[in-house]
């Protein structure tokens, strides 16, 4: 069944893209902020569903489009290659506040013209009062709002940006084709009379979507005609006829559906664009490539239409397309989301409806598409199960190998269950898909954002438990206290604290984002997001108005390690043994370990305390109870769709904070895990840097332990990998032998690897406490990185340098 | 009481699958090369990196002159210090531990328990080391009967620098020995080890008659035994055996510097330089035609 893949290298069209894309600096296109500001101003007084798909027509009527020397998929987010197109009526508070720094940022920084600036001057100042985040802030209530600017709960890219985390139907537009969506858009629109009670709505929505679709159609058919010209002036008889193709795919899919692999591939790409060009959210994913596009690829690879180097060039090209797509942040929100990345998630394996191995060649094709790529784009998922082959993880190891941190893994074996468990059908379950980074939802079904709501700082929220109440960051008191840690005269009263106060922000989490779902609802709902979206059409809404089949969202949780850790070094060290008093560690707390014996203090506590992520049930046991007390919470709430359609609309926990750790550590004082002041909290459900001492198979222990089935919203975990650990295929086996044993025996959640560089090596010469994890594994010998002398830890490092 | 100075799970390069390695302590060798200093002394031995020493003073105050700080710096007087364990989780930042602690069968086990997942998917177990772990007595038959109670697999890496009486106490025991072939000439290796090259070459042919399966071990270290003429005398001596599985050669590398420093001790073989694998690429391809199944470990 396996395909022999021969080609080792990209060609030389997809290495010259390549270079034209990584080369490409990031600026910003005004276009679509400008066609947005008239169309808002011309028909300031329409419906805001109609002022939306009239702006959503202008854009793709207008917009530069442009076809680059030598890609065989077309189709562009914005006037300039990596351009990022500003999108005014969600917010310009921060675009005017920050236009001069754009060029400065440390990193993700943006390169913009005096014109343009001037330019988007002028549209903001229109926008003021009538954005997304205006409206959101002022549906919070003023107690919420305050704990929203003391950063213990965030919820800004919320409301700066769209929604998105989601992936639409793709196998129904490759199915039906775009004309196929306007027929049943119309039937639905014919049947539709005055006696329902939502008559008005619905004929605005549905108007509104075959505006869209018909503007995506033109959009299309601008390619058409583009790569027709060229192919016209095009001397190149290859690119001539090249172009001449591209023409004919984009006339043939901007009404019907696809007939081969090519054709699917580009209205995929099209789709996934024109999501992107409505709306700014980020981790518009793709679902499950390998499954939807598998039929036209063996369509067309079985008589030879095509053969396998054409479509991993095909494929190849689209990733580039992916990479393409930019957006530009609010400098607090990058810091959360670093490098600038959209999440475009790809995934690929899995089971089929009936629990077999769905696994295709199309599956390793993509898998070596992107291994050959390296690229940051698309996030490439392998959903695994205990009947995937050793050929398949094999091949995961090896692209892993290549040290670019995918592909990442989901496990099926916990998250079906679950998904069952909540309801979903089985047929849907067996189908989800990850979305963004690692979290899951049914690809076409699910609403937005199966997780990526507020941010809640667990670690602030343990600080002010042993408060009273008290935040010390913002010197308030949002919602008073059990007492003082140094009155608590047992463990269990500052369990009982951590309950009472995290249950308390639990629910100002889930006000705060039903403030940011009620203004996304009123003021920018999406059009061809709802129309790709099952059962919008039929209902008649947009998602955010209930037209999802499933509506299950998450926050996420940042701290988890540290809450555990902190926990234990507290029961052990002050209740248990009394090496520390409670007076002495709340001192400490305060003043960072910076007094009299305050280091000692803290060694204390970092080296005499067990540590979440050694397979210790001591500290594993406190994690889960305490992170139990939110999820107990967080499942009495509804979302805003509640009784209006899907099934579900309600919350589950999540971990998928991205790099998140960093900016919300940042805000938080000392910790009792021995962490000092403003430093990153742990990642994920990852252990915290350096504490995790046993090895992979103790961290794949701990990470088990928590309620995985609780936080379908993603539990996260990153493991660092020595490339000496895959240097040969026994070291390879044993790898995938541990993956296995983490995801059939022990249900774990997710992984993904990121090889040892020697970037970090040097660090971790440098702050050998930071990095006390890191082994080096040789026959009969064992020590830690740390411990080696440093001319040893050089040799390491040079050799790391080459093996990379 | 067993004495073990470290529990090390997930080890993939000591035998298959993945393992647990149980490092214990006390050797009867002196090897001048050893990878492992802090497992010649049977007893706790106090180990000091002094780059993570925050000077919290906290050795000092135990007080018998053993740990003092002289010119600001912590001085350690080894012969001073009668019983090590008093050491034990005193110093806050652990720059000073004490390597070796005395745990129960039932407390090893239940660290050996934990990675069983781990061991069924991959077909590992556990791997006994050191130090020379035969030399442990009954406790250790005690714990391997245990093992073999819970189906895990076990191996165990030896010097067979033992009396065979000994050995023989483990042969039905141990799933998989792992054999040090050091040198065949009698002066070259007391000189470097302080053993005695016939007893362990007697050991090996007695291991050999008794049917069981092994795996030869050859620690390659310049100035030893890194030539020609020694290491084709290794390879044909593990020829001339039977029942050996495989032979696996192991390049010196300089990772136990540190540890010397730490333990106070001189590591004359500190400067030597590390071999590279392809050096032993002839000793493979000649092992491989003396019908030998021949790898290079990491």
């Amino acid at each position: 069944m396996i395909s022999d893949i021969k080609t080792t290298e990209i060609t030389e069209r997809i290495a010259k893209l390549k270079s034209n894309v990584l080369s490409a600096r990031s600026t910003i296109c005004t276009e679509r902020a400008g066609f947005y500001t008239e169309i808002y101003q011309e028909f300031e007084r329409s419906p805001v569903i109609l002022k939306r798909a009239y702006a959503l027509e202008k854009t793709l009527k207008k917009m530069t489009i442009f076809i680059s020397e030598g890609e065989l998929i077309v189709g562009n987010q914005s006037s300039k290659l990596r351009a990022a197109p500003i999108f005014p009526e969600y917010v310009t508070s921060w675009i005017i506040n920050e236009l001069d720094e754009f060029e400065k940022r440390p990193g993700d920084a943006f390169y913009i013209t005096g014109e343009q600036k001037q330019e988007l001057k002028e549209i903001c100042s229109w926008w003021k009062g009538k954005t997304l985040i205006e409206r959101g802030y002022s549906l919070m209530s003023p107690l919420n709002r305050e704990i929203h600017d003391s950063g213990i709960i965030r919820a800004e890219g919320n409301l700066t940006s769209g929604d998105a985390h989601i992936a639409v139907n793709f196998e129904k537009i490759l199915d039906i084709g775009l004309g196929g969506y306007l027929q049943s858009i119309e039937l639905i629109q014919n049947k539709l009379t005055d006696s329902d009670a939502r008559f008005f709505e619905k004929q605005d929505f549905y108007n509104a979507l075959i505006i869209g679709i018909k503007a995506f159609q033109t959009f299309i058919r601008r390619f058409e005609t583009l790569s027709f010209e060229l192919s016209q002036c095009e001397t190149d008889l290859r690119r001539k006829s090249e172009l001449v193709k591209i023409s004919e795919i984009c006339n043939s899919i901007s009404e019907n559906p696809p007939s081969g692999f090519y054709e699917a591939l580009q209205l995929t790409w099209f789709v996934q664009l024109i999501l992107q060009i409505e709306s700014n959210g980020h981790s518009v994913s793709l679902g499950r490539m390998d499954q939807y596009l598998y039929r036209f690829y063996k369509n067309d690879i079985i008589p030879g239409k095509i053969n396998e180097d054409f479509a991993l060039e095909l494929l190849e090209n689209t990733w580039l397309k992916l990479l393409s797509v930019n957006k530009i942040r609010s400098w607090s929100h990058t810091r959360y989301s670093a490098g600038g990345p959209l999440y475009q998630n790809v995934t690929i394996g899995g089971q089929t409806i009936d629990g077999k191995d769905a696994v295709n060649e199309l599956s390793f094709l993509i898998l070596d598409s992107v291994g050959r790529m390296k690229l940051t784009q698309p996030n490439l998922s392998i959903r695994f199960h205990k009947n995937i082959s050793d050929e398949f993880l094999t091949e995961c190891v090896n692209v892993i190998g290549k040290g670019f941190g995918m592909p990442a893994f989901n496990n099926d074996e916990i998250v079906i269950p679950s998904l069952i468990d909540l309801g979903i059908k089985k047929d849907d379950a067996y189908n989800y898909s990850a979305i963004g980074c690692i979290e899951i939802a049914v690809p076409g079904k699910w609403g937005y954002r199966c997780t990526g709501m507020s941010f809640l700082n667990f670690m602030r929220v343990f600080l002010a438990a042993m408060n009273n109440g008290l935040d010390e960051m913002s010197g308030k008191t949002f919602h008073i206290g059990t007492g003082n840690f140094e009155d608590f005269n047992r463990f269990s009263d500052l369990m009982l604290a951590w309950k009472d106060q995290v249950g308390f922000y639990t629910r100002a989490t889930v006000e705060i984002d039903t403030a940011a779902d009620l203004a996304l609802e009123e003021l920018v709902p999406d059009i061809l997001c709802s129309a790709f979206v099952d059962d919008c059409i039929s209902r008649g809404k947009t998602i955010k108005e209930g037209g999802s089949v499933y509506d299950f969202i998450s926050g996420l949780q940042v701290g988890i390690a540290n809450l555990g850790n902190s926990l234990a070094a507290i029961k052990k060290l002050v209740f248990e043994e009394a090496t520390i008093s409670k007076e002495t560690l709340t001192e400490n707390l305060k003043n960072n370990f910076e007094g009299k014996d305050g280091e000692k203090i803290r060694q204390l506590l970092l080296n005499y305390a067990p540590k979440y992520g050694n397979d210790d049930d001591y500290v594993d046991k406190l994690l889960y109870e305490a992170y139990m007390y939110y999820i107990d919470e967080l499942t009495k709430y509804h979302t805003t769709r509640f009784g209006r359609g899907p099934f579900g609309c309600r919350y589950y926990a999540g971990t998928s904070s991205i790099s998140s750790n960093v900016p919300s550590g940042s805000v938080v004082p000392a910790t009792p895990d021995g962490r000092k002041a403003f430093t990153p909290l742990a990642e994920g459900s990852s252990p915290t840097s350096g504490t995790d001492t046993l090895g992979p198979t103790a961290v794949f222990k701990s990470v088990s332990k928590l309620p995985t089935n609780k936080i379908l919203g993603g539990v996260l975990l990153n493991q660092k990998l020595a490339p000496s650990a895959l240097t040969n295929e026994t070291q390879k086996q044993k790898l995938i032998s541990i993956i296995r044993t983490f995801f059939e025996t022990l249900k774990g959640w997710h992984v993904q690897y990121n090889i040892v560089s020697r970037d970090t090596l040097l660090a971790a010469k440098k702050n050998p406490e930071n990095y006390r994890d890191l082994v080096v594994r040789v026959a009969g010998y064992s020590a830690f990185f740390t411990t080696l002398s440093p001319d040893t830890q050089d040799d390491i490092i040079a050799r790391t340098e080459q093996s990379l | 009481m067993l004495t073990v100075f470290n529990i090390q799970r997930y080890s993939i390069h000591d035998g298959n699958g993945v393992r647990t390695n149980i490092f214990f302590k006390g050797c009867p060798l002196r090897c001048s090369w050893c990878n492992n200093p802090e497992s010649l002394d049977p007893a706790p031995s106090i180990m000091f990196d002094e780059r993570i020493c925050h000077k919290f003073g906290e050795c000092r105050r135990i007080g018998n002159g053993g740990i003092i700080l002289e010119n600001d710096k912590l001085v350690i007087n080894r012969d001073l210090i009668l019983d090590t364990t008093v050491y034990n989780n005193i110093c806050p930042s652990k720059a000073l531990i004490v390597s070796g602690q005395e745990k129960t069968v039932l407390q090893i086990l239940q660290e050996i328990e934990k990675d069983i997942p781990f061991y069924n998917m991959s077909g590992g177990g556990v791997t006994l080391t050191g130090g020379e772990p035969l030399s442990q007595g009954a406790e250790l038959i005690d714990l391997i009967i245990q093992l073999k109670k819970r189906g895990i697999h076990v191996s165990a890496e030896t010097s067979l620098h033992l009396p065979w009486e000994t050995i023989e106490n483990y042969v039905n025991l141990i799933d998989l020995f792992l054999v040090d072939l050091k040198h065949l000439d009698n002066d070259k290796f007391t000189e470097y080890t302080g053993g005695n090259a016939t007893l362990v070459m007697e050991n090996f042919k007695k291991l050999d008659e008794t049917g069981r399966k092994f795996i030869v071990r050859v620690p390659v270290i310049p100035g030893f035994n890194f030539s020609s003429a020694e290491l084709f005398a290794i390879i044909d001596f593990a020829a001339g055996l039977k029942h050996v599985s495989e032979i696996n050669f192991i390049p010196f590398h300089a990772l136990a510097k540190e540890k010397y420093l730490m333990l106070g001790k001189d590591y004359t073989f500190g400067n030597h330089r590390c071999i590279e694998k392809s050096e032993l690429k002839p000793f493979t391809e000649y092992a491989e035609r003396k019908g030998l199944i021949s790898k290079i470990l990491n």
